[in-house]
C-alpha cells in the first residue's frame, strides 16, 4: 500500500476496543481495524478486548517503539472517560502526548446509540477515519503548572459544609465559611433526633458547629453569599458580599435584651414560622455566631415616598407600643412641626401603603398628629447638640415650613439660624394661609417653641429686601442665606368688574381672618377655584356669616385639586360647589358686586396636560351675590432678592437654584419651599429645607456639595404580607358636627382615642421589618447594636471551592388535597420537627395547634398519620425518591409513641419503604414492633368533611390500602406530610456562578455519577451534601470529607496543572485590528503598541476560541483546535 | 439498495454541554440516527463559520451547533458569540442555496441526553424529506 502524504512521513497506529461486549456488539471491531489499516500512512492497526487495561495501554507503547509511530488513534469510549489514559500511555512511549494522541469515541456516539449493526460499523469506521486525519495535524503542546492557593472556601453551613470545613482545617489549612443565614448549623440543627439512632440532632450537631466556630483555621463569614467568581482552579478569586448585621460581633455578648425593647414581631424562619421572633434576632439559642442580627429589609414604601423621609414604620409602631414621647422624637429626626404635618400634610405615604393590598391604608396622618398630641412639648427634651461656635450662624429668609425646616436641621447640626419673617407672625403659609380649625395656631406655636428651645432664633416684622438686602445679612457675618419666603401673591381672573367693591382675594381674605385684622364679608359669597385654598376660603366665609356659600369652579369634580375629604367636608357645611364653569364677568350694581355670570368650560387642560382652559360661550348661567372671593393660585414674592445681584429667576418667575443642592447662581445663597417650586405641599416645603440645611452644612464646612450626598432609600425586598393577615376597616378621625362647626373656628377633627390609634397603628404591616425605632440601642449595655452597617463586598483568594449548599423542603401549599395551610393540623415534616425540639415552639411537646392562633398549641393529638412522597415519586412534582423521607416518618412516628404515649394511633401512608443503610431495616421493623400502623398506599386526599359521627372534628386521610385493595378512611387528629427535599429556588443562578451544571432533576451534576461524585465541570470547584442530590446525614457526611479530601489534594499538591489547549496569535499574520481584545471576556489579549498586535497572555486564557473563531485574518488559533486539525476531521468525515 | 436519502449531518459540539448530553445519551442507550457525526469543541464559540463552510463544502448535508443554554456557557458567553455568528452565517448560506433548515444551533445542557437524541432525530428527519445539499449533489450521484 502506498505511504505518500501531504505531511512529512507519519507513522500512525490505530486502536479500536472492544469494551467487553460494549462496543464489540454493535460494531464489527475487526473489520473498522481492517478498514483503517488500509489508509494512508497507518503503520499498524488493531482491535482488542479492553483498550484501557493495562496490557493494552501496553500493546501501544510497544507498537511505538517498536514501529515508531509517531501518531496514536485509539478508537473506545468517550474521551472524558479515557483520553488522559491513552495520552499517559503515548508519553510514557516517548512522545509528546498532545501531538501524538486523539480519541476517537465509538461507544457513547455509536455502538450504544445505533440499532443496526451495518450502520453502527459504518459509523465506527468514517469517525475512526476523520481521526486519523485529525491527528496528522496536532503539534507539540506542553501544559503550564501554577502555584495553588492551600485557602479553600466552602459555601454553606449545614453539615456538609461544616463536616468539609472541618476536615481541611484539621489538615493546617485555613477555610472561608460562608452561610446565607445568620448562624450555621443547616437543616440538621432544625431536627430533633436523627434515625437510625435516635441521636439528638442538636446533642451531635452542636459540637460540631462549636469545633467549626472554635476553629483558628475557619473563619466563619455569616449573613453572606458569593457573588462572583474568577480565576481558575488553584486561583480563584471570590467576591462574598456580606450583608449588614447591625450588630458588632466583637461586642455582642450574646445576653439577647434587644429583643425585650424590640416591638417587631415576624415568623422565626429558623423554626419554619411555628413561632415568632423580634426584628433583632437569633435564629436559636446554640446559634454560631452568637451574635444577634437585625433583620432589616428595604425601607417602607411609606419611608421612601415621604417627601422628607420620615420614618413611618418607626413612629407607628412606636404608636402601637403606647409609646408616644419615643414616636414623636422619631419623627423629629427627619421631620420638624409633627403636629402640623399631622392635621395638613395631604400623606403621599398613604397611597402607597402596602396595606392598601389587603383592605386601606393605615391612617398615617392621623396617627402623626396622635403622637405630637400626646407629648408635653414644654417640657420634651431637646435632642443633645454639639453647638457650633457662634459665628456659624446662618440667615434664613421667610418662617414657613421651608425656612423652619431649614433653621431646624441647622440647629441640630449645631448651627446658630436666626429666621427674618416679615409679618407680624410665624409660620408663614401656615399661619397665614390655612383655617384655625383645621390647624389651631397654637399647634403651630408649640412646635416652633420647641425649636426656638432647642436654638432657633427667630425675628418677626423683620423683611428682607431692598434697604435690609442679602447681602448686609453676609456683611453682617451671617455664613449662608436660604431664601424662602412663599408664594403669597394672588393670581387674579382678568374680567370685567373685578375691581368692584366685594370682590375679595382669597389668600388675603384667609390672613386677615387669621390675623384678625378683618374678614367682615356679605350673606352671599361666591368662591371662584377649586383647590384646597378655595375650600378653605368657602368654609372660613361660612364662619364668617355668609348664609350661602357657592364654590364654582373650571374643573370637574374628579379633577378638583382639593382633597376629596376636604370636599366632602366643605359640602357637609351646606356649601355648594358648581363644576365647569369659568368666570365671564362681574355684575356690578354702581361700585358694588351684584353678581355673577358664567360660561360652560369643556376642558382644562390640554393634550400636554398644561392648564388652557377652553369654554363653551353658549351655556352660561348667572348667580346673584353680594361677595365674590377669589381663589386660583399664588405666585410667590420675590422681593427679597431686591438689592442684590446674582440671584436669577426662571421663566415662571420662580427663583433660580440647582436642582440637588438648591444653590443659587450667587454662592451661600440657596433658595427652597414655594418660592424655588411654585405652589406645592407643606411637607415638600419641609423637605427642600432639609435639604437646604444639608447642602449649608456642606457649605460652610467648605465642602463638596454633591459629592457622597445622602441617598434616598429605595428597593422593593419587602417583608411579605403576612398570610391570613384578617382585614379590618381604617380607623375614622372623630369630627365636630357640621352644625356645631359653621358657628366656630374649633378645629374640626377632634383626634383619634387612644384606643382607636393603636389598634390603628397596629395595622401596619412592618414591610421594612426592623423599624429603626432604636429601642434597641439604648438597652444593649455593650454598645453592640450599629444600625448604620452597610452591605459590604469582600474579596477572598482561594484555591479550590466546596459547595455545600444543601436542599429545601419542599412546600405542599399547591397540592390543594392534602389541605396544607387550610387545615390547620396538617403540619409539614419540618415543622413538626421543630415541634418535637425542645428549642422549638412547644419546647419540644407534641400538642395539636391550635385552630384560631397557628402560634397557639392545646393539647397532644391521640393519632397521627404520615403521609409519605408527597411530591416524591411524582410525575407532577418530582419523579425522584427524595431517599430519607421513609426513615425520618418512621422517627416521628416513634417520637410521637415516645412523647405522646403508646396508644396514640400512629399511621404511616407509603408507597414502598426504602431503608437501605445501616441499621435502617433493623429500626424499621423496631418501629412496627412499636405498634406504629404500616398502610401500603399513597394517600390521595386529607378532608375535614366528615361522612358519619365518629369522623366528626377530625381529618381524614383517604387511601388506597393496595395489599387489600380496599379505600380506606382514616380520621387522624393530625397530619405529617412528609415532602420532598428539593433543590434551592436559586440553583441555577448559584450554578452560572460556580461554573456548575444541574441534572435533570435540578440538582447540581456531578462530573460522573459513579466515579467522580464531587467533583464538577469546573475544575477545583467540588460538591458535598444534599446540593448534589437528596441525601441522609451519614451520606452527606461522607460526601464532605470526600469533598474535603480533593480540596486537600489539591493544596498539599501546591501546583495544578493547565491544560495547553489555550489561544495563540500568530505573530506574523496579525494585523492588530483588536476585535479579538473586545471578544475575550477574560482580558485575557492585550496589544502590543511596539509590534502593533494582539498578544494572548496564556496565565489568564482559558482556551473558550471566541477570538479564533472570528479573527479575521486567522492569526488566532487555539492550540489542539486549529483551523487544519479540524478541517482534516471534516474531511475524514465526509470522505467517500 | 434502500431508495430513502441518507444526509449526512456533521455535528459540532460543545464539550460542556451537548458534548456531554451526547455521551449521556450513549450511557442511557438512547438510540439515533447514524447520520450524526460528532466533531468535539470546547465551546460552540469556538466553531468558526469557516468550519461550518468547509463541512458542507466537503458534501455535509447539514450541519448542528450544539451549545450551553444562555447564561450557562462554561466560557462566560461564548455560546452567545454563536448564536450572533449564526444568525449571519444563516443568511450568508442561503446566498449560496442552502436551506435554513440544513443549519442548526441548538442549546442542550448536559444533563439533557434526550434532548440531543431528539434532535438529531428530527434533523435527520428533516434533511432527508429535503434531500441533499445542493453543494453534495455532485458526490451524490458519483
Amino acid at each position: 500500500m502506498s505511504k505518500e502524504f501531504p505531511l512529512r512521513e507519519e507513522r500512525i497506529g490505530f486502536y479500536i476496543c472492544h469494551c467487553g461486549i460494549n462496543i464489540a456488539f454493535k460494531v464489527r471491531c475487526h473489520e473498522v481495524a481492517e478498514y483503517i489499516g488500509t489508509l494512508p500512512g497507518v503503520v499498524i492497526s488493531r482491535d482488542y478486548l479492553f483498550m484501557c487495561s493495562d496490557p493494552g495501554q501496553e500493546i501501544i507503547e510497544k507498537d511505538i517503539r517498536e514501529l515508531n509511530l509517531t501518531r496514536v488513534v485509539v478508537a473506545s469510549c468517550s474521551p472524558r472517560m479515557h483520553e488522559h489514559t491513552f495520552r499517559a500511555a503515548c508519553a510514557r512511549a516517548g512522545l509528546n502526548p498532545f501531538r501524538s494522541f486523539h480519541h476517537v469515541c465509538v461507544r457513547e456516539h455509536v455502538s450504544w446509540v445505533t440499532l443496526d449493526e451495518d450502520e453502527a460499523t459504518e459509523k465506527a469506521k468514517t469517525l475512526a477515519r476523520a481521526g486519523v486525519n485529525r491527528v496528522r495535524y496536532q503539534s507539540d503542546l506542553f501544559p503550564k503548572s501554577f502555584p495553588v492557593n492551600p485557602n479553600t472556601l466552602v459555601v454553606g453551613g449545614g453539615i456538609a459544609g461544616m463536616q468539609a470545613a472541618l476536615d481541611v482545617a484539621k489538615a493546617g489549612y485555613k477555610v472561608y465559611l460562608v452561610e446565607r443565614q445568620a448562624t450555621i448549623g443547616g437543616h440538621m440543627l432544625q431536627y430533633d433526633k436523627t434515625f437510625p439512632t435516635m441521636d439528638c440532632a442538636a446533642c451531635i450537631g452542636t459540637p460540631k458547629m462549636v469545633a467549626v466556630g472554635q476553629n483558628p483555621n475557619i473563619e466563619i463569614l455569616s449573613l453572606s453569599e458569593v457573588e462572583e467568581i474568577s480565576g481558575f482552579v488553584g486561583n480563584f478569586e471570590v467576591k462574598v458580599k456580606r450583608y449588614a448585621r447591625y450588630v458588632n460581633a466583637a461586642k455582642c455578648t450574646g445576653c439577647g435584651e434587644c429583643t425585650k425593647y424590640c416591638p417587631i414581631s415576624v415568623p422565626n424562619e429558623w423554626d419554619v414560622g411555628t413561632q415568632l421572633r423580634r426584628a433583632v434576632y437569633r435564629p436559636f439559642p446554640q446559634a454560631v455566631p452568637i451574635t444577634f442580627a437585625i433583620d432589616k429589609k428595604d425601607r417602607g414604601p411609606c419611608v421612601q415616598t415621604c417627601p422628607a423621609g420620615t420614618n413611618v414604620q418607626g413612629y407607628v409602631t412606636l404608636v402601637r407600643e403606647g409609646k408616644y414621647k419615643e414616636a414623636v422624637k422619631v419623627i423629629l429626626e427627619n421631620l420638624p412641626l409633627p403636629g402640623v404635618l399631622g392635621r395638613v400634610c395631604p400623606a403621599p405615604c398613604e397611597k402607597v401603603c402596602r396595606r392598601g393590598e389587603v383592605d386601606q391604608p393605615v391612617s398615617i396622618r392621623n396617627l402623626k398628629r396622635f403622637a405630637a398630641d400626646h407629648v408635653d412639648w414644654e417640657t420634651l427634651e431637646v435632642p443633645e447638640i454639639e453647638k457650633k461656635p457662634p459665628e456659624e450662624k446662618v440667615a434664613i429668609v421667610g418662617s414657613g415650613p421651608a425656612g423652619l425646616s431649614c433653621a431646624y436641621f441647622l440647629a441640630r447640626k449645631g448651627y446658630h439660624p436666626t429666621v427674618f419673617e416679615a409679618m407680624s407672625e410665624i409660620g408663614g403659609m401656615l399661619r397665614a394661609g390655612i383655617p384655625d380649625y383645621r390647624l389651631p395656631p397654637e399647634v403651630l406655636k408649640r412646635e416652633v417653641n420647641y425649636m426656638c428651645r432647642m436654638g432657633v432664633e427667630i425675628k418677626t416684622n423683620a423683611p428682607i429686601g431692598e434697604g435690609n438686602t442679602i447681602d448686609k445679612l453676609f456683611s453682617e457675618g451671617y455664613k449662608a442665606v436660604f431664601l424662602s419666603t412663599g408664594a403669597h401673591k394672588e393670581f387674579m381672573l382678568g374680567v370685567e368688574g373685578e375691581n368692584a367693591e366685594g370682590v375679595l382675594r382669597g389668600i388675603s381674605f384667609l390672613r386677615n381672618v387669621n390675623f384678625c385684622v378683618d374678614g367682615a364679608i356679605g350673606n352671599k359669597a361666591v368662591v371662584i377655584g377649586g383647590g384646597a385654598v378655595a375650600m378653605d376660603v368657602a368654609r372660613v366665609a361660612r364662619r364668617k356669616g355668609a348664609s350661602d356659600v357657592h364654590v364654582y369652579c373650571l374643573e370637574k369634580r374628579e379633577e378638583m385639586p382639593a382633597w376629596a375629604e376636604e370636599i366632602e367636608a366643605t359640602e357637609a357645611e351646606g356649601i355648594k360647589i358648581h363644576n365647569s364653569w369659568g368666570v365671564k364677568k362681574i355684575v356690578t350694581n354702581g361700585s358694588k358686586v351684584a353678581g355673577i355670570e358664567f360660561k360652560r368650560c369643556v376642558a382644562v387642560f390640554d393634550e400636554n396636560k398644561r392648564f388652557s382652559p377652553k369654554y363653551d360661550d353658549s351655556e352660561s348661567i348667572s348667580d346673584n351675590c353680594d361677595t365674590v372671593l377669589v381663589a386660583i393660585g399664588q405666585r410667590p414674592d420675590v422681593s427679597c432678592i431686591n438689592g442684590t445681584d446674582g440671584i436669577e429667576l426662571t421663566r415662571r418667575g420662580l427663583i433660580s437654584a440647582d436642582p440637588v443642592t438648591l444653590q443659587t447662581g450667587k454662592p451661600g445663597v440657596f433658595a427652597g419651599g414655594e418660592l424655588y417650586s411654585g405652589p406645592s405641599l407643606v411637607i415638600e416645603a419641609i423637605a427642600s429645607g432639609k435639604e437646604a440645611a444639608i447642602s449649608i452644612d456642606r457649605y460652610i464646612r467648605g465642602e463638596d456639595l454633591i459629592e457622597n450626598r445622602p441617598q434616598r432609600p429605595k428597593g422593593e425586598n419587602w417583608a411579605p404580607i403576612p398570610e391570613g393577615v384578617q382585614k379590618a376597616a381604617r380607623a375614622k378621625m372623630p369630627e365636630l358636627e357640621p352644625a356645631q362647626r359653621v358657628g366656630s373656628f374649633v378645629e374640626v377633627g377632634t383626634g383619634f382615642t387612644e384606643e382607636q390609634a393603636r389598634t390603628e397603628a397596629a395595622r401596619c404591616l412592618s414591610c421594612g421589618v426592623c423599624c429603626e425605632c432604636k429601642q434597641c440601642v439604648p438597652a444593649c449595655e455593650a454598645k453592640a447594636i450599629e444600625h448604620d452597617q452597610i452591605d459590604k463586598v469582600v474579596t477572598l483568594q482561594v484555591g479550590s471551592i466546596i459547595v455545600a449548599t444543601g436542599f429545601d423542603v419542599m412546600d405542599p401549599t399547591p397540592m390543594k388535597e392534602y389541605g396544607y395551610g387550610r387545615l390547620p393540623n396538617v403540619l409539614l415534616n419540618l415543622e413538626f420537627e421543630r415541634l418535637s425540639n425542645a428549642t422549638g415552639p412547644t419546647s419540644g411537646k407534641i400538642l395539636l395547634r391550635d385552630p384560631n392562633d397557628k402560634y397557639q398549641h392545646t393539647r397532644p393529638p391521640k393519632s397521627v398519620a404520615f403521609l409519605h412522597c408527597i411530591g416524591s415519586r411524582d410525575k407532577n412534582y418530582h419523579e425522584y425518591c427524595s431517599r430519607t423521607c421513609c426513615m425520618y416518618a418512621l422517627k416521628l412516628a416513634h417520637l410521637v409513641k415516645d412523647k405522646c404515649g403508646h396508644d396514640t394511633e400512629v399511621y404511616n401512608f407509603y408507597i414502598d419503604m426504602r431503608c437501605f443503610g445501616k441499621g435502617y431495616e433493623e429500626f424499621y421493623r423496631r418501629i412496627q414492633d412499636e405498634g406504629v400502623r404500616m398502610i401500603r398506599g399513597k394517600a390521595v386526599e386529607v378532608t375535614d368533611k366528615a361522612e358519619d359521627p365518629s369522623e366528626e372534628g377530625m381529618l381524614i386521610v383517604r387511601a388506597e390500602d393496595t395489599l387489600i385493595g380496599k379505600m380506606l378512611r382514616v380520621p387522624v387528629e393530625m397530619v405529617v406530610l412528609c415532602t420532598a427535599m428539593e433543590p434551592r429556588p436559586d440553583a441555577q443562578e448559584v450554578a452560572r456562578v460556580f461554573g456548575l451544571t444541574l441534572s435533570g432533576d435540578g440538582f447540581f451534576m456531578e462530573e460522573h455519577p459513579k466515579l467522580e461524585p464531587v467533583s464538577t465541570p469546573t475544575a477545583g470547584v467540588f460538591l458535598a451534601g444534599a446540593c448534589q442530590g437528596p441525601k441522609d446525614i451519614p451520606d452527606s457526611v461522607a460526601q464532605a470529607k470526600a469533598a474535603a479530601s480533593e480540596a486537600q489534594a489539591l493544596s498539599t499538591l501546591g501546583e495544578v496543572i493547565v491544560p495547553p489547549m489555550i489561544s495563540h496569535i500568530d505573530e506574523d499574520t496579525c494585523i492588530g485590528c483588536q476585535v479579538c481584545i473586545g471578544l475575550c471576556v477574560y482580558s485575557a489579549i492585550e496589544f502590543d503598541e511596539f509590534r502593533k498586535i494582539s498578544v494572548v497572555n496564556e496565565a489568564v486564557c482559558k482556551g473558550c476560541g471566541s477570538c479564533a473563531a472570528y479573527c479575521p485574518s486567522g492569526a488566532a488559533s487555539i492550540r489542539h483546535f486549529t483551523r487544519k486539525q479540524i478541517f482534516g476531521e471534516i474531511e475524514g468525515i465526509l470522505a467517500s | 439498495m434502500n431508495d430513502t436519502f441518507e444526509p449526512t449531518i456533521v455535528a459540532f459540539l460543545c464539550n460542556w454541554c451537548t458534548f456531554t448530553a451526547a455521551d449521556l445519551a450513549g450511557t442511557s442507550r438512547l438510540s439515533y440516527p447514524q447520520n450524526v457525526k460528532i466533531v468535539r469543541m470546547m465551546c460552540s464559540g469556538m466553531v468558526d463559520p469557516v468550519y461550518v463552510l468547509k463541512a458542507f463544502l466537503e458534501g455535509a448535508d447539514g450541519v448542528y451547533v450544539g451549545g450551553c443554554w444562555p447564561g450557562d456557557c462554561h466560557y462566560i458567553n461564548g455560546n452567545l458569540k454563536a448564536r450572533r455568528r449564526a444568525a449571519l452565517l444563516t443568511e450568508i448560506l442561503k446566498q449560496f442555496g442552502i436551506e435554513e433548515d440544513r443549519f442548526w444551533l441548538r442549546w442542550v445542557a448536559a444533563s439533557d441526553g434526550i434532548m440531543f437524541q431528539e434532535h438529531s432525530k428530527e434533523m435527520t428527519e428533516k434533511l432527508r424529506a429535503l434531500g441533499p445539499s445542493p453543494l453534495s449533489v455532485d458526490r451524490t450521484i458519483a
